[in-house]
């Protein structure tokens, strides 16, 4: 079967397919959605589907020797190179990435490794000098970080606000947290909920009052939304300590 | 950290000097034995050094607390555990017998384990301490405190003693077999356990008003686990809630006996001979075998450090990181999602700093992803490792050593915690 698969000569429906995927895409056409499955998985007959879907293994799954050179015949293409059992496929699953790996960044001054990847990375985007590959991608210096949306877009912080302001925004949160809620305060000035939050104290009577409104709610809640809820939670608490 | 003042040890804490009645040998307030039984008075008087092979004929071996020195000799037992660690032969069987005698089968100091398990825990501690600051030099306190517990805590050693194959007796006593591990299960019998360190002025207030020990604070005064010395060791474990409670059905068979306090004690017992064969290790052999000793059992063990790390707020903790270290404020990017309307969705989110990626994760939402993300470019911070073949401390001891090279140190924690 994989021999019969390597050898075939690639239909063209294939070709294009396998054109696709090696190309590079470029960071904005880069989608990030696939197409609806039924633009790939539908042909007007089965044999068409089936010849469609018959796909050549990647290409780390070859061996040198198996793969059938363009200008050979194909009884001579085995004997060029070296045999299949001298091959060795080295084709991890893809795992999350160890955090005991350093990225480059981390790396302090007095860090050998650092040396060793600086040149790769001072000359990453140089057309003249060519270091090897490997280094560069290491230490995700051949990456543009800017090709993938970013979560969450945040500015950075302005730092727009006086101390004047945070003295109005106190005396706003003192005067009613009801109607000058957190949120209607960062709407107001123009600055993170946790800014806000980092900058007043609502009275403790307030957050009792919320506390307890809270309790209410809850208490209304049905068994099922009660225990979601609570799984949320919990959830959220095992990823805090990296158990999730 | 507190400094190892091996010197102090070597002479009169550790050598058994025949006809000592019971001098404290430790610092008063490190070591508290209650004072010995009046009938156990009798025969401990009439017993001889370990080393001292002198025959009793009118002793009654019922009467003694713990077994004659010289009955280690005839102890199959003790031979095959002699043979199964490999142990020098400088180590005498007897000493041997005097490492299994807990102090709360044997009050006296001169016949049980507490000097040896003084000397062994402090050399355990500090080469484990050393390994883990020079191996992680940017781990937080609190977790090379948890590290630390987690080579050389009660129930590491605990297991460490168990895979060396020492069994226990039912009740100490003068005619038990030598190689077996004594020790008494009733708190109220003698001596049950010795803690070593600074007992606070305020110790009894910091349960009861919840006072805040800092880091600082708990270094110099608390022991090597950041743990405040307590009046008394069993309190303790009954406060801890992780402690497992009576029959608990998802521990193994071996661990499952008796009630938690009764386990407690033998884990305690257990960890403390270990500790005293390190320590008898130490006495006979010296430095470089005790080494050897810590480094083969106890540093051999798989700790991972990953798991011990807790967060409150990742991604603050690392916009504060990347602003100490001069770095770009990190930002979150999304390489890849799949099943975004589906029941089941996965983002891959990656965090970078300027072009450089600090961290990677995958998760069910987009918050879950970047926080999951920022814990592990945080992770990656701390457990930053100069490499495996790092030169110890210690190594300089060494007559022939070759000139330091100033191992790599941390300017401190990211957050105060």
């Amino acid at each position: 079967m994989e021999v019969q698969l390597t050898r075939r000569p690639a239909a063209s429906c294939c070709h294009r397919l396998l054109l696709s995927s090696s190309r590079r895409p470029s960071p904005s056409t880069r989608p990030l959605r696939p197409p609806p499955p039924d633009a790939a998985r539908h042909k007007s007959s089965t044999s068409r589907t089936k010849r469609a879907l018959n796909i050549p293994p990647h290409p780390s799954f070859l061996s040198p020797a198996s793969v059938p050179k363009p200008s050979n015949n194909a009884a001579a293409a085995p004997a060029a190179g070296p045999s299949p059992s001298s091959h060795i496929i080295f084709n991890p699953p893809s795992a999350a990435p160890s955090v005991y790996h350093t990225p480059f960044k981390f790396l302090p001054r007095s860090d050998p490794r650092r040396r060793a990847q600086l040149p790769a990375n001072l000359f990453s985007s140089s057309a003249t000098i060519q270091y090897n590959a490997t280094p560069a991608s290491a230490a995700g210096g051949d990456v543009d970080p800017n090709a993938f949306p970013q979560v969450k877009p945040h500015a950075g912080s302005l730092y727009h606000l006086s101390e004047a302001d945070v003295a109005e925004m106190r005396r706003l949160r003192a005067e009613d947290p009801v109607k000058n809620s957190v949120t209607a305060l960062a709407t107001r000035f123009g600055c993170a909920k946790l800014f806000v939050m980092m900058c007043c104290t609502s009275s403790l009577e307030h957050r009792i009052k919320m506390k307890e409104a809270f309790a209410e709610v809850r208490a209304k809640w049905g068994p099922r939304k009660a225990k979601a809820f609570e799984d949320r939670q919990r959830r959220w608490e095992m990823m805090l300590k990296g158990e999730l | 950290m507190k400094r190892l003042r091996v010197d102090k040890w070597t002479g009169p804490a550790l050598v058994a000097r025949p006809r000592a009645c019971c001098s404290p040998v430790l610092p008063l307030g490190a070591l508290r034995p209650r004072p010995a039984r009046p009938e156990q008075h009798q025969p401990a008087s009439r017993r001889a050094q370990s080393t001292a092979a002198v025959a009793h004929p009118a002793v009654d071996p019922t009467e003694l607390p713990s077994p004659l020195p010289e009955r280690a000799l005839q102890s199959a037992k003790l031979a095959a555990l002699h043979a199964r660690l490999s142990l020098p032969q400088k180590i005498p069987l007897q000493t041997l017998a005097r490492t299994l005698v807990d102090a709360s089968a044997d009050s006296n100091v001169q016949f049980n384990n507490a000097n040896l398990a003084f000397v062994g825990q402090t050399l355990i501690n500090y080469h484990v301490t050393e390994w883990i600051m020079v191996r992680y030099p940017r781990l937080p306190m609190t977790i090379v405190w948890e590290a630390v517990r987690g080579f050389a805590g009660n129930k590491a050693l605990f297991d460490v003693a168990k895979s060396w194959g020492v069994e226990s007796a039912a009740a100490p006593g003068g005619e038990v077999d030598p190689g077996l591990l004594q020790f008494s299960l009733d708190p109220k019998d003698g001596v049950t356990h010795l803690q070593f360190g600074y007992e606070r002025v305020e110790a009894a207030y910091l349960e009861k008003y919840k006072w805040r020990r800092g880091i600082s604070n708990r270094v110099v005064f608390d022991d090597d686990f950041g743990d405040a010395v307590k009046e008394s060791a069993d309190e303790e474990e009954e406060d801890d809630p992780n402690f497992p409670a009576e029959e608990d059905p998802s521990l193994p068979a071996h661990m499952n006996y008796g009630t938690a306090d009764t386990r407690a004690v033998a884990e305690k017992a257990h960890a403390t001979f270990a500790r005293a064969l390190v320590g008898a290790v130490y006495t006979h052999c010296g430095r470089e075998a005790a080494k050897a000793m810590v480094r083969a059992h106890v540093l051999s063990r798989t700790l991972d450090l990953e798991r011990l790390f807790a967060f409150k707020l990742p991604t603050v903790e690392l916009a504060k990181l990347c602003a100490r270290e001069d770095f770009e404020a990190p930002t979150a990017h999304l390489l890849s999602e799949t099943g975004r309307a589906s029941r089941t969705p996965v983002f891959v989110v990656g965090i970078y700093s300027g072009r450089d990626k600090l961290g990677e994760a995958s998760g069910a939402n987009l918050d879950a992803a970047r926080w999951k993300a920022a814990i592990n470019s945080l992770k990656a911070w701390y457990l930053y490792s100069p490499g495996e073949h790092v030169r110890m401390p210690s190594d300089m001891l060494s007559p022939k050593a070759k000139p330091w090279e100033p191992v790599y140190i941390d300017m401190g924690e990211v957050v105060s915690r």
